[in-house]
């Protein structure tokens, strides 16, 4: 840096700038009355319309063997798997964010485990998610509001195990095989759909609220640990 | 975003020069941003992002009419250049010498004007320059590189 540059520093910090004003709470307000309703209808709407199709079409039909709904989630058991690759289980997401500033840009609050205290949380319209630790483990929790479908599970091994437990209103423990995870998310006419591997999973229903856990933990673990989250 | 407040309306004020149009260039480009949230690409540098949309927003206000204020010196600075020691970045220059420096900064031509100011006033490295003000990484150096042969007559 030359000596004039080295000036310039020195000249910005004896610079009058205006105090900076508190925006945030005003920014907040008109988040707070954003009406992040119609793109999710968008979404039952496409989702209903894709369903339908896929019923009605003979080799649709044969394509999706079978499948699950529970709340914003549908696992489906296909003849193949999408492409997929493995990502970190945050992947597509977005940016880490603050819990106060997740929950605002999610609409919903968080449930986690008494005396947990993450650092990270991640957001979409209606969706909010966090890493946990679980015996040393990472854990991925998510939480959707509402029974619009944003979260597409596929899998197509018949060594993937799909099994209820009892969980809430209903839950359902995938193990086993390969995996892929779908996030659906639209804004607007912008529809954008993530995609990876995944691992072991626990989703269920409670409140009308769709809860995931998905980490390298067993079924047992898995269990106790959602029964800190919704008891 | 909250941790963002300030360098975001300082960098409106820089653009608009105006302390009413930079508050509400941030607090309109915040709204935008949470709202563009789910299409920021994951792994990119989140503030020159932030501040890309903030300055859009900056620029828009610049093109209605309104007072442009000149930057100034904190009355402090100017009062003590007799008095109390300086600091030793302050020490770089003397009260006349840091008029006469402002003056040639604020009389530079506007889009050298900005650069210098997100560079150099607000600690903004050059490739966050470029972001934010979407132009290419070598505009920013050229601008620079014309605005501080500029200045170098006044300075020097």
């Amino acid at each position: 840096m030359t000596e004039l540059e080295r000036a310039l520093v020195a000249l910005g910090n004896e610079l009058e700038f205006p105090p900076t004003p508190d925006f945030w709470p005003r920014v907040g307000e008109r988040l707070q009355r954003r009406r992040w309703v119609r793109p999710l209808v968008f979404a039952v709407a496409l989702g209903a319309l894709a369903l339908g199709v896929a019923m009605a079409v003979p080799p649709a039909r044969s394509a999706i063997l079978r499948f699950f709904h529970l709340g914003s989630a549908t696992v489906q058991q296909v003849a193949k798997l999408p492409p997929a690759q493995q990502r970190p289980l945050a992947a597509g997401l977005g940016p880490a964010l603050v819990r106060e500033d997740a929950e605002m840009y999610a609409h919903l609050g968080i449930r986690l485990p008494k005396g947990v205290t993450p650092q990270r949380f991640y957001a979409q319209p209606g969706l909010i998610a966090t890493y946990l630790s679980y015996g040393g483990k990472p854990v991925l929790l998510s939480e959707l509001k509402g029974d619009q479908t944003v979260l597409f599970k596929k899998f197509a091994s018949p060594a993937t195990s799909v099994q209820p437990v009892d969980l809430g209103e209903f839950g359902l423990w995938l193990v086993g095989g390969p995996h892929v995870l779908m996030w659906q998310f639209n804004f607007g006419r912008i529809h954008r759909v993530e995609t990876r591997l995944a691992g072991n999973v626990l989703l269920w229903l409670d409140k009308d609220i769709t809860y995931r856990l998905e980490g390298d933990l067993d079924k047992s673990q898995m269990l106790a640990l959602a029964r800190q989250i919704t008891r | 975003m909250h941790a963002y407040q300030g360098i975001a309306f300082r960098t409106a004020y820089v653009i608009a020069r105006n302390a009413a149009d930079a508050e509400e260039a941030a607090q309109d480009g915040f709204v935008k941003a949470w709202r563009a949230l789910g299409r920021f690409r994951e792994g990119a540098p989140f503030r020159p992002w932030l501040l890309q949309i903030v300055a859009n927003e900056a620029r828009n206000r610049v093109r209605s009419a309104g007072r442009r204020a000149s930057l100034a010196l904190r009355a402090a600075t100017e009062e003590s250049s007799g008095g109390a020691a300086p600091s030793p970045e302050a020490a770089l220059l003397s009260g006349e010498q840091r008029a006469g420096l402002l003056a040639a900064v604020n009389s530079l031509p506007e889009e050298q004007r900005t650069v210098l100011s997100l560079r150099y006033f607000l600690g903004l490295s050059e490739q966050e320059v470029a972001e934010t003000l979407d132009v290419p990484l070598g505009t920013v150096k050229s601008r620079t590189a014309r605005a501080l042969e500029r200045l170098r007559e006044s300075y020097d």
